[in-house]
């Protein structure tokens, strides 16, 4: 017991280390950003290497896949596994939302999370949203967006990053990634318990990919179909959907500085 | 005088009620939003009654009366736009429109009873307008879609699509700028390929 309490912390300090360099990386290029400039992607070869890789992984092994889950799985089974794997991911977006400032948010979703998981059988039915109890979601690469000051436009997540197997993300969302990984329950319990691996993340993380490459295939098709280059139109739409997100909770009161914004875009044209 | 703005009233909610008819809760006063919520009941129409290249050409003509193509092709080609000659921005903008009209074709290939609701429209200087909506889909979250409107001398047109935040208009700047880039800074390459794309 006591040496898996080590292991927690261990795991905890390595990705508060890694969220401290990115921070500082982050901090590095918060200047002259406007929104309406192109990403900034100083590590564009190995990011475009890497995503071939991925790419090939995704065409032989995870779209298939999906393809065949969308396809064939029943329409309620599909349900009730997304709402299995939200219902986890849970209490990482309370976690979060309290440190967004919103713990009246946090404790909805906290609601959510106890309803869902007795009455709606360990989350496989979602009874929390039929009783008015609305579902949000929200990560740790957001928090950090929404704290990064009014300076830094949220296009501006620091340098862009293509993960293997995870795919598009930055320095900012790559940070988020990291810390939802430490402070989720979901990973703690097991190591806390010395549960294998294998038997709860393997087939959380496997579940989650297919849903989530399932959910995402329409959209993903449609940007390669109609782009000349599709590293760089993904990655042009991955930042614009994070900026949105962002600004969505940064300016829930002032809809003013996204205004502008376009304002200055339309100047750039 | 009180009779008039009376009458108008009367042939505003008469308006009012046959736009709810036609496009279901739409409360729309101003032309902007409006605009939009025609142009997405004349689609589904299309998509209703057409299919393959009859859809296609219907698509791009939809595209061509509501949508101002050139500027969209012009800011989607940026600092390049300049450097082209006459004759290159031509068949650039030729290439584009029928692109986007195949994409928006296939798109709607896969229509299955989605609907649009048309909310706030925000006014911007230099005669430009955000209509916000939603596309209702039959299960799942509604998908956020955000409309720019120009007042340009030929009326009022559509000039961008942001679909949850991403703006159609932008992806395609990045994704052109980058091939650009790689093909030697010329923009030739990339109109080759595109009417390429498009002849296939």
């Amino acid at each position: 017991m006591i040496a898996s309490v080590f292991k927690v912390a261990a795991r905890v300090r390595a990705s508060v280390a890694a969220a401290a360099v990115a921070a500082t990386l982050l901090g590095g290029c918060a200047v002259n950003d406007t929104g309406a400039s192109e990403v900034w992607d100083p590590i564009e070869t190995p990011n475009r290497f890497i995503f071939s890789i991925n790419r090939a992984v995704d065409v032989m092994a995870i779209r298939p896949v999906a393809v065949l889950y969308r396809d064939w799985v029943p329409e309620p089974a599909q349900k009730s596994v997304r709402n299995l794997l939200d219902n986890l991911g849970e209490p990482v977006t309370a976690i979060n939302e309290v440190f967004q400032g919103d713990p009246s948010r946090a404790a909805t979703t906290m609601a959510r999370f106890l309803v869902n998981s007795t009455i709606g059988l360990a989350g496989l039915f979602d009874v929390a949203s039929m009783m008015g109890l609305e579902r949000t979601k929200t990560d740790a690469g957001q928090t950090i967006g929404i704290w990064a000051g009014k300076g830094v436009e949220p296009e501006n997540g620091g340098f862009y990053l293509v993960l293997p197997l995870a795919g598009p993300s930055n320095a900012r969302d790559a940070t988020g990634l990291m810390i939802d990984y430490a402070i989720d329950p979901f990973q703690i319990l097991p190591i806390a318990f010395n549960w294998d691996w294998w038997y709860i993340g393997l087939p959380r993380y496997g579940l989650n990919a297919i849903d989530y490459r399932s959910r995402t295939m329409f959209a993903l098709d449609d940007i390669e179909k109609n782009s000349v280059d599709y590293y760089a139109a993904l990655r042009s739409a991955y930042t614009q959907n994070r900026a949105d997100l962002i600004r969505a909770k940064r300016d829930k009161t002032d809809t003013k500085s996204e205004l502008q914004r376009r304002d200055n875009l339309a100047l750039v044209r | 005088m009180p009779l008039l703005a009376c009458r108008r009233l009367a042939f505003r909610l008469a308006a009012g009620a046959a736009f709810v008819l036609a496009a279901g809760p739409v409360l729309a006063a101003d032309p902007a939003a409006e605009l939009v919520s025609s142009t997405a009941t004349q689609a589904i129409d299309i998509v209703k009654g057409t299919a393959g290249a009859q859809r296609q050409a219907a698509i791009q003509r939809v595209l061509q009366t509501r949508f101002d193509l050139p500027f969209m092709a012009q800011t989607a080609l940026g600092t390049h736009w300049a450097k082209a000659t006459p004759e290159q921005q031509a068949r650039f903008v030729k290439a584009t429109e029928t692109a986007e009209a195949k994409a928006y074709a296939e798109r709607f290939g896969q229509y299955s009873g989605q609907t649009l609701t048309v909310g706030k429209t925000t006014s911007r200087p230099n005669n430009v307008w955000i209509v916000e909506s939603r596309l209702n889909q039959a299960s799942g979250q509604p998908i956020k879609l955000e409309w720019e409107v120009r007042q340009l001398a030929a009326g009022l047109r559509i000039t961008d699509v942001k679909i949850e935040g991403v703006s159609m208009v932008m992806t395609r700047r990045s994704d052109f700028n980058s091939y650009i880039q790689q093909n030697g800074g010329k923009v030739q390459p990339l109109i080759d390929e595109l009417e390429s794309r498009a002849s296939r």
